[in-house]
């Protein structure tokens, strides 16, 4: 019998906002998550060594190491796919039940995450594309901006519950909607 | 406290999400040093007042270990490096 496991949200998000507003935080339910490691010399070999990977999504964590997403791989294919492009080069390790990722879009989005993160939020100074490790109120994140008004959090799945009400108190006064991706939740 | 440091890795960020982790400039004394060399090294600790060296982790960023130096008077950070170049360099 196959593993199935519980989204920490599952009870907490039901079945979401009975309205979507402008502002929406959304909760993609499957995604493949992996650490990347390298030696630090090695950055480069490890960036060329994605290329052919196509469709993942790299995020910087620190020199030599990364975030590696995808919403399209099975279970554990992108542990094994990527360990086969990046042999010798570095350690891949499968997060996917350890890591949630939450999706924060909407014109306000900036003014919201304001009131959490410390950095420049202006496009000029955190460009679309570019992620890092920060503290969102008092939680460790990897946070990227994925579009102007689009922002993409990875957090350690006991503190998805903590950074999730906190999001939610950010956003009250925009009327902040939430809700899994796919729509109702799964019966629980 | 400096406020904002520096992080080389990271960009500029709130000291909030660091740990400072002590004295950069005491070097590790030889194995066979003497009793009174380690003790120095472990337990005796200036407390400066001005230009200072110290281990800052970057604990909510990149987990490296940075070393800061600052001015404990004025709170000017002077320059922030990666531990691990500090340590190439020979400069611990
Ligand atoms: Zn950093």
């Amino acid at each position: 019998m196959p593993f199935l496991s519980r989204h920490p949200l599952e009870s907490k998000v039901d079945s979401g906002s009975s309205i979507r507003a402008v502002d929406h935080l959304e909760i993609p339910r499957s995604v493949e998550i992996v650490t990347v490691l390298s030696r630090q010399t090695d950055n480069a070999t490890v960036i060329a060594g994605f290329a052919p990977a196509g469709d993942l999504v790299m995020r910087n964590v620190a020199p030599g190491e990364w975030l590696v997403l995808s919403h399209t791989d099975l279970p554990d294919s992108l542990q094994r796919r990527l360990a086969g492009l990046l042999t010798d080069i570095a350690d891949v390790v499968d997060q996917s039940e350890g890591r949630v990722l939450l999706r924060l879009s909407g014109p306000n989005a900036r003014r919201i995450l304001a009131k959490g993160v410390a950095i420049d939020l202006d496009p000029s100074a955190f460009a679309v594309g570019q992620s890092a490790n920060l503290r969102c109120g008092h939680v460790a994140v990897n946070f990227a901006r994925s579009g102007e008004n689009e922002f993409e959090l990875v957090v350690f799945r006991s503190f998805t519950e903590s950074l999730f009400e906190d999001l939610l108190v950010m956003g009250r006064e925009f009327d902040l909607s939430y809700g899994f991706s796919s729509g109702l939740a799964d019966p629980v | 406290m400096a406020s904002l440091i520096h992080c080389p890795h990271c960009g500029v960020r709130p000291k909030e999400e660091f740990t400072v982790r002590g004295d950069a400039s005491v070097v590790r004394p030889d194995p066979e040093a003497s009793d009174e060399a380690w003790h120095e090294y472990v337990h005796i600790r200036a407390n400066p007042r001005g230009r200072t060296r110290e281990h800052w982790q970057h604990v909510f960023g990149c987990r490296r270990f940075l070393v800061v130096e600052r001015d404990t008077v004025t709170h000017e950070v002077y320059g922030v490096s990666d531990g691990s170049d500090v340590a190439r360099g020979g400069g611990r």
